[in-house]
């Protein structure tokens, strides 16, 4: 028999943000190209993301280091690479990374282990990712970290204060 | 639609419900025949929503629903084939993933039985056949519950029922038992019986005690039995010291309750008897006496060799942390309860790694699928639990589901997963009850450190990990006063030991600073100033330090990336003035100016350090074939220049030999040998780390090529190649141990050279030479262990047998295709196939 649905959700499944981002795609490329419609059963994106070996972790503190963040993903196999994200303009780290395994097997694990425990005192998010490429390590917020850190209007000391937006208009108020 | 809607995302049960559907029933015929049929194609997913939810409650609601369910079941049985393999789905997934609930799941269909007959045989026969195939797969946890389901179904069946399966199992286990002292497949199989008899025996009226009874006096050789595997998975082998218990087998221990049990008469008071709940509803009750059917207990045909399943089996230990108390909170060994239990909490445990939340779930709410009064209280206080003793149980759910976890995490040689799920199922836990499961873990970690000195090192090693861990996701808060007294012990007391390196694993996953913040004072000195460096001095800054400006000279020719020539140049200059001095390995002094620098340059961050590892790698590369012992400074010079953070050492020392630029033998050598000294470096975790993580690259490798071995359809020549790998990689896996142990035989007797001078000079005092005997005892089991294992796995006979049995599997399809589809006829063809494919199986 094949295989059944389990009975309670798996944590090891890639968030709606990426299964989104998947969708999102695909819809470009069929728009771009109606003539591809016909080969819908699968997509490259989704196959990368069928044996990702790559995982994002986002909420990080900015003051973490590689040291632990490596110290807690190599509980789940051992680490190929390491990149941290990096603000745009500064170079320095603005609170995500990307983890690459050797094997699909320890990325999926990680999803169910270690997303939604905590790092350096701050819960983080895991996401499977379809695979590291030159220049995401950059922040894609107007002023070079997160987006979400541009306008959060919550103190968050582990991420550069108030959202940067928001601390402008703040200082062009006053 | 409208009350279907609700009915199918509510939890309305009971009379409720029948109501609607009664009335549903009547005015069927008025609807639209289009309306009717979208409410059909919805059936079997309100059957999944049902099922999913069922049984969450506490068991006299569940009797209720269970009637509930089965009602609905019987009625729309034969409406459509997707509802049909939905019922027959959803309650298969369920048993495998929720086994809490088998005894419930059981009585849905003994209700179905009350209704139709003919539905509850089909489920029989679904069962049988989900029972036959994880016995073909060799699938045995799978196995078990199976057969657990229908253990509860016996009610149903004519004579002996499922006992005719236990008496072909033990059948088996002899065979195998009798064919080699090492099989540990026979003793999972009379475990397997074991755990299915309570079962049984539990449903009312069954009448098959004497049968019980005959059957336990034949499994008590197996299972009464010391085998000599056991001391592979022993908990606290150490002799010296207080042992929190002595070694109890799971196996052991199942016989032992059993007889008490059947001496009791079968009582077995803590399987629910959902079936059988006596419920408010008098007149429920009444209207089952019309005699259900029986069935005749379906053919299940054990096949003629069983598969050892995807991984290796080893006898399962009982381990407790809740012994030795005054008030018994968890059940006692002697009590039936207690395998049980443990039983269905491990299996829960260990299917459900990928939804932690809903297994931490189970663990807390485990009192609802038991006898109702077995437990006391959820969160009730150990306290509290002292007054009401002699009043009622004293068992408390969060002590028993801990006792599990812990099983797990301490289950040697290795656990099912990965450690740090364990980790993350404590976590999770304390998240969600933590008035109740905090108190316990505290116990449990009391009860853990008081008995360090003879636990097994690779389990202290284990404790320190998950407790740096966990404390690391609740803001570091632990009383460390109350082990005010153990710091001042010897640094080689395992106590000691373990409060330093629990405190290092904290500041691995923070920081020195915040983690001293979290100490009492006079703790505060543990964590030297040092540590809280981000960038450790550099030696050759200090004129003192020998080749001091050839030190600085390297460091600003790296710095400014200069070329080969330039670098040889200072290289050269050490060297010369080595020579000069009488050293006569001239590269010794060298290496160690080199990988200082590229030590200081990368200490930024580890991708620094292998950016400038990889950028310099031919020259690294180089030095272990020029000399071994430079080779192995490079190991030394990394550990110093780390020496406050020795987790970074290991990581480095973990890249290089990725690089290839160390191999293991120089690791091990270095570890064992060159830095042995007195053997008090034994006592430090990291070292066993570096040396645990080097071997495991190595026994991992060795099992790669094994795996790749066995793969179809090889050609030839790749087979032989793959022959000869295997036969090298597997004569120096097998030196790796042999090169630790001979080490550890001399530290363990006390005859080291180190340690026998330190004392003589009395550097070192009689009391710490004690203590480093004992850590060299510890490696020595640890490693002898790993060794062991391998040898299960990879050694010459594990390979052939393995050989052999997938080309019995393959003859076997063979066979079966020859023969059109009739499933029988394999068992000869099998054994000839057997032994014919032993001894050519390595030349092929």
């Amino acid at each position: 028999m094949g295989m059944i649905r389990s009975t309670v959700d798996r944590l090891d499944k890639p968030s709606s943000y990426t299964a989104n981002k998947k969708r999102r795609q695909k819809f470009n490329r069929e728009r771009a190209g109606g003539e591809e419609e016909k080969s819908r059963e699968e997509s490259p994106i989704e196959d990368k993301l069928k044996d990702a070996t790559t995982l994002y972790v986002g909420n990080l503190s900015f003051y973490t280091t590689e040291e632990q963040i490596h110290e807690l993903f190599a509980k789940c196999g051992e680490i190929k690479r390491l990149v941290m994200g990096l603000d745009r303009f500064q170079k320095t780290p603005c609170g995500f990374c990307f983890v690459e395994y050797y094997t699909h097997q320890d990325a999926l694990d990680c999803m169910k282990y270690i997303g939604g425990t905590k790092l350096d005192e701050r819960v983080i998010r895991t996401d499977l990712d379809e695979g590291f490429v030159e220049g995401r390590q950059y922040g894609r917020g107007k002023s070079g970290g997160q987006v979400r850190d541009e306008y959060r209007d919550e103190f968050d000391p582990g991420r550069g204060g108030y959202g940067r937006a928001v601390e402008d208009d703040y200082s062009e108020r006053r | 639609m409208a009350d279907v809607d609700s009915r199918a995302n509510g939890r309305n049960r009971g009379h409720y419900n029948n109501r609607k559907r009664r009335q549903r029933e009547d005015d069927s015929d008025d609807r639209p025949s289009q309306i009717r049929r979208r409410v059909e194609d919805q059936q079997h997913m309100r059957l999944r929503k049902q099922l999913l939810i069922f049984a969450q409650s506490a068991l006299k609601d569940s009797k209720e629903e269970a009637k509930e369910v089965a009602g609905f079941i019987s009625y729309h049985f034969n409406d459509s084939e997707q509802f049909k393999q939905t019922a027959f789905d959803v309650i298969y997934q369920l048993i495998i993933e929720q086994p809490f609930k088998i005894p419930f799941l059981a009585s849905i269909v003994l209700h179905i039985n009350e209704r139709k007959g003919e539905v509850a045989a089909q489920f029989i026969t679904r069962a049988a056949v989900n029972f036959t195939t994880a016995l073909e797969k060799g699938a045995w946890r799978d196995c078990k519950l199976h057969l657990r389901f229908l253990a509860c179904l016996q009610p149903f069946f004519e004579g002996e029922g499922v006992f005719s399966v236990l008496d072909e199992l033990f059948n088996r286990a002899v065979d195998l038992q009798t064919a080699s002292s090492d099989d540990t497949l026979g003793l999972e199989l009379v475990k397997i019986i074991l755990l299915t008899i309570p079962y049984v025996l539990a449903q009312p009226g069954t009448d098959l005690a004497a049968k019980a009874a005959e059957l336990l006096e034949k499994t008590d050789i197996v299972a009464s039995a010391g085998h000599d595997v056991e001391a592979l998975v022993n908990p606290y082998p150490g002799s010296t010291g207080e042992k929190p218990f002595e070694y109890q087998s799971m196996l052991g221990l199942l016989q032992a309750q059993l007889q008490a049990e059947a001496s009791k008469g079968w009582e077995l008071a803590v399987i629910p008897r959902v079936y059988w709940a006596t419920t408010p509803d008098a007149e429920a009750s009444s209207s089952t006496s019309t005699a259900p059917q029986k069935h005749a207990f379906p053919t299940i045909t054990v096949p003629a060799s069983l598969s050892q399943g995807d991984e290796p089996i080893f006898p399962a230990a009982y381990f407790s942390l809740y012994t030795k108390q005054d008030i018994e909170t968890v059940p006692p060994t002697s009590d039936i309860a207690s395998c049980l239990l443990r039983d269905v909490l491990v299996d829960t445990i260990n299917v459900l790694d990928f939804n932690r939340v809903a297994a931490a779930k189970f663990l807390i709410e485990l009192d609802n699928y038991w006898t109702p009064d077995t437990f006391v209280k959820r969160a009730t206080q150990f306290d509290k639990v002292k007054e009401i003793a002699g009043t009622g149980s004293t068992w408390k759910p969060e002590d028993l589901a801990l006792d599990a976890v812990f099983s797990q995490l301490f289950r040697l040689p290795t656990a099912e997963h990965k450690l740090v799920y364990y980790h993350s199922l404590i976590t999770e836990a304390c998240k969600l009850a933590p008035a109740a499961i905090a108190p316990s873990l505290g116990r449990a970690i009391r009860f853990i450190f008081r008995h360090l000195e003879t636990m097994d090192i690779e389990l202290i090693n284990r404790f320190m990990d998950w407790f740096a861990h966990h404390l690391s996701n609740f803001e570091f808060r632990w009383k460390w006063s109350e082990w005010s007294e153990d710091i001042l012990r010897s640094n080689l007391h395992p106590k000691k030991v373990y409060i330093m390196g629990s405190l290092d694993k904290e500041i691995r996953l923070s920081f020195a600073k915040r983690i001293r913040e979290t100490l009492p004072p006079e703790y505060h000195h543990l964590i030297s100033v040092s540590k809280e460096k981000d960038t450790p001095d550099f030696k050759y800054a200090d004129d003192a330090t020998p080749y001091a400006t050839e030190g600085r000279q390297l460091l600003s020719l790296l710095r400014k990336k200069a070329t080969d020539e330039e670098i040889q140049e200072v290289i050269a200059s050490i060297q010369t003035q080595a020579a000069e001095h009488g050293v006569t390995d001239v590269l010794i002094p060298s290496t160690d100016a080199y990988i200082t620098c590229l030590c200081f340059i990368g200490s930024k961050s580890l991708s620094h350090v292998l950016s400038n590892i990889d950028r310099s790698k031919d020259r690294l590369l180089a030095i272990g074939p020029s000399s071994e012992a430079a080779r192995r400074q490079i190991i030394g010079s990394v550990v110093d220049y780390w020496t406050d953070h020795p987790g970074t050492a290991v990581n480095l020392v973990d890249k290089l030999l990725n690089y290839t630029i160390l191999t293991p033998m120089s690791i091990i050598q270095w570890a064992v040998g060159d830095r042995l000294g007195t053997g008090s470096i034994l006592a430090e975790n990291w070292l066993y780390d570096m040396v645990g993580g080097t071997v495991r690259k190595v026994t991992n490798r060795v099992r790669q090529i094994v795996a790749a071995r066995l793969e179809n359809d090889l050609p030839h020549d790749q087979m032989q190649m793959l022959e000869e790998t295997l036969v090298r990689e597997r004569d120096a896996q097998r030196e790796l141990f042999s090169v630790i142990d001979d080490a550890m035989n001399g530290v363990a007797q006390g005859v080291n050279d180190g340690a026998m001078e330190a004392i003589a000079s009395g550097d070192l005092s009689q009391e710490d030479g004690m203590l480093i005997r004992v850590w060299g005892e510890k490696w020595k089991t640890a490693f002898a262990r790993k060794a062991a294992v391998e040898e299960t796995i990879v050694g010459e006979s594990a390979v052939m047998e393995k050989i052999a049995a997938r080309k019995a599997k393959l003859q076997g399809i063979l066979v079966d295709i020859e023969n059109g589809d009739e499933n029988n006829g394999t068992a000869e063809p099998m054994d000839e196939i057997d032994t014919s494919g032993l001894g050519a199986s390595l030349l092929d």
